[in-house]
């Protein structure tokens, strides 16, 4: 890569910055995992601050052990994969019929799902919770299988639509003079070679589904449907559990998402950057 | 796959789908399949977010309590809004929490993109490990700071007052009116700049290295290259960053809600975090929503701005 802004003096400087940005960043993750694994004792009387001595799982013991974590966790996945699974097949068609096919009322419908991915939670959760209630699936995992697609499938649209346009159509056509219907083109040509970008989509769908909070917070009421981020939520007005109880949570809530990203890095960071914003 | 078409010429192939009589004509040649493939997303987007939105239009003009049905009051909610005091307060921290995390975003965010551009090792793994507050559970990450910011046991008075020594005894960070709204912003903060740096970094990537080369040759100093060369290029980038992270700020209802429920004394209530208290606390519905919308006509602007920005910037 070219010097770029920082020039000559880039080493050092870089470095300095990159280290401040580091610390920053990575040591609230360090200092949750090591209070995970401090006892009350330690914790209590602030003995080796920066590291457990000695380590001990009693948190994920008694937060497996006496906690209804294990059913939030699986309501957690029950939810996240399901309204993964409906955002990706619907945004994944809708998203190639808005980038590429041509019918009248296109250009309005793609505008109109931008304008959707923009309208927050925030004035939409009182309205949908009234209505998720009428449809009798309040305080019911269905009820927010139903109203996470509101925001995933939204987002996956926009995200793949920049994929859609990014492939050359010429592709579609070779394949249509060569006898392919417009749908054998997209299922044999155009979904394979998207491949990576719609993985993409459906990570950030999962992450959104998996760290939602507003709606599992008012639709939710039943303690054991609660999901992750909520039933977290609720041990801090407990006052039951100690702070190292409660980073245990933290720390396996934080596990999927992280190991996902990890493992697909590569097509996160490349969707997040070809996608929602290009310029 | 064996049709006929694939013995003509490619013109009359691609005409083929023309051919679809009056309705294509009028509806396009792809009307079917498009039709099909969008019908999902319109049935939602109609049931799952414009619905909802009319009806909550509706509920703000309204008297409504749960379990009774509404009563129409008109502009009622709002005006009584416009006089209260709790409600000014919160529209102001609304500006102040939203304009003071999305300026040291934007800092942060073009401090990571141009380390990340810089020739360093393992940039990738860098950037990667950079990220991570922006994929991590935000209901963590609030969680994770309540503990950081606690008073008596938390790290961050214990740095400062043990290890760095620079203050006499810890602050009830969020507690305290004077240190709360700092302490939430920073937060907010920490949780964003990485998209912030990300989207920075994917645009200057896209910069020439040539147009560097050439200010680098005519005497350009760093400040200068990033001034006539880095911010023109990130020009458009840079606007939907801060309108995106404008919304999403102004809506955030997680991070005060976990760290201060809008405490103390009302010192970090924001908009989202007063909607849910009227709402689910006074079970006053209407009201809430009146709360909820009464800035959705400035907000309505940024997004059809945004919204053109970011269409704009997929059509180059």
């Amino acid at each position: 890569m070219s010097p770029r802004v920082l020039g000559r003096a880039q080493g050092p400087v870089a470095y300095a910055i990159l280290t401040a940005l580091l610390l920053v960043v990575v040591f609230p993750f360090y200092w949750m995992f090591v209070s995970s694994l401090k006892s009350e004792e330690q914790m209590r009387t602030l003995t080796a601050m920066f590291w457990p001595s000695p380590a001990v799982l009693d948190n994920y013991r008694q937060l497996l052990g006496k906690t209804d974590f294990g059913a939030w966790y699986g309501n957690s996945i029950v939810v996240a994969l399901s309204s993964t699974f409906v955002a990706t097949a619907i945004g994944t068609l809708g998203a190639y019929a808005l980038a590429r096919l041509k019918f009248f009322g296109r250009a309005f419908m793609a505008s109109a799902t931008l304008i959707t991915y923009l309208v927050p939670p925030s004035i939409l959760f009182i309205p949908l919770y009234a209505q998720i209630r009428n449809l009798g699936l309040a305080d019911s995992l269905t009820g927010l299988i139903a109203a996470y697609p509101s925001f995933t499938v939204p987002f996956v649209t926009w995200l793949l639509m920049g994929y859609f346009e990014s492939i050359p159509e010429e592709l579609e056509e070779a394949a249509m003079i060569d006898g392919a219907t417009r749908f054998g083109a997209f299922r044999r040509i155009i979904l394979p070679l998207a491949t990576p970008g719609v993985l993409a989509a459906a990570l950030f769908a999962f992450t959104q589904a998996w760290n939602e909070f507003l709606y599992a917070l008012v639709f939710i009421t039943n303690v054991k449907l609660r999901t992750l981020p909520v039933g977290l939520s609720t041990f801090i007005t407990g006052d039951v559990y100690g702070w190292g109880f409660l980073m245990a949570g933290a720390v396996l809530t934080t596990l999927p998402v992280i190991a996902a990203y990890t493992y697909l890095q590569k097509y996160m960071v490349e969707g997040l950057t070809a996608g929602s914003v290009k310029g | 796959m064996a049709t006929p078409a694939a013995r003509l010429p490619a013109s009359a192939a691609l005409q083929r789908r023309g051919a679809g009589g009056g309705l294509a004509r009028a509806l396009g040649p792809d009307y079917r399949l498009g039709y099909l493939f969008v019908a999902p997303i319109v049935v939602l987007v109609l049931a799952l977010v414009a619905y909802p939105f009319g009806y909550a239009i509706y509920l703000s003009l309204t008297r409504k309590y749960v379990g009774v049905p509404p009563v129409w009051v008109g502009f009622d909610n709002y005006v009584k809004l416009t006089w209260d005091g709790f409600f000014q307060r919160a529209v102001v921290n609304s500006f102040v929490f939203t304009f003071g995390s999305v300026a040291v975003k934007l800092a942060l965010g073009m401090a990571m993109a141009l380390v990340l551009t810089a020739r360093i090792r393992f940039r990738s793994f860098w950037t990667g490990v950079l990220l991570i507050p922006w994929v991590a559970p935000t209901v963590v990450s609030a969680l994770n700071f309540l503990w950081i910011y606690d008073y008596s046991l938390g790290v961050l008075n214990y740095l400062l007052v043990k290890v760095l020594r620079v203050l006499p005894q810890g602050v009830g960070w969020l507690s305290e009116p004077g240190t709360a709204m700092a302490s939430v912003i920073a937060v907010n903060v920490w949780r964003g700049f990485p998209f912030f740096g990300i989207s920075f970094l994917a645009g200057m990537k896209a910069i020439p290295a040539e147009m560097y080369e050439a200010a680098a040759v005519d005497g350009a100093t760093a400040l200068q290259r990033f001034r006539h060369v880095t911010l023109p290029a990130l020009q458009n980038i840079i606007i939907i960053v801060v309108l995106l992270s404008t919304i999403w700020t102004f809506n955030d209802f997680t991070i005060i809600y976990i760290l201060t429920k809008g405490g103390p004394g009302g010192a970090t209530q924001v908009l989202p975090v007063l909607t849910y208290e009227i709402a689910f606390g006074a079970q006053r519905l209407g009201e809430a929503i009146a709360v909820a919308l009464y800035m959705l006509p400035a907000m309505a602007v940024v997004i059809i701005v945004l919204a053109r920005h970011m269409r704009r910037g997929r059509a180059r």
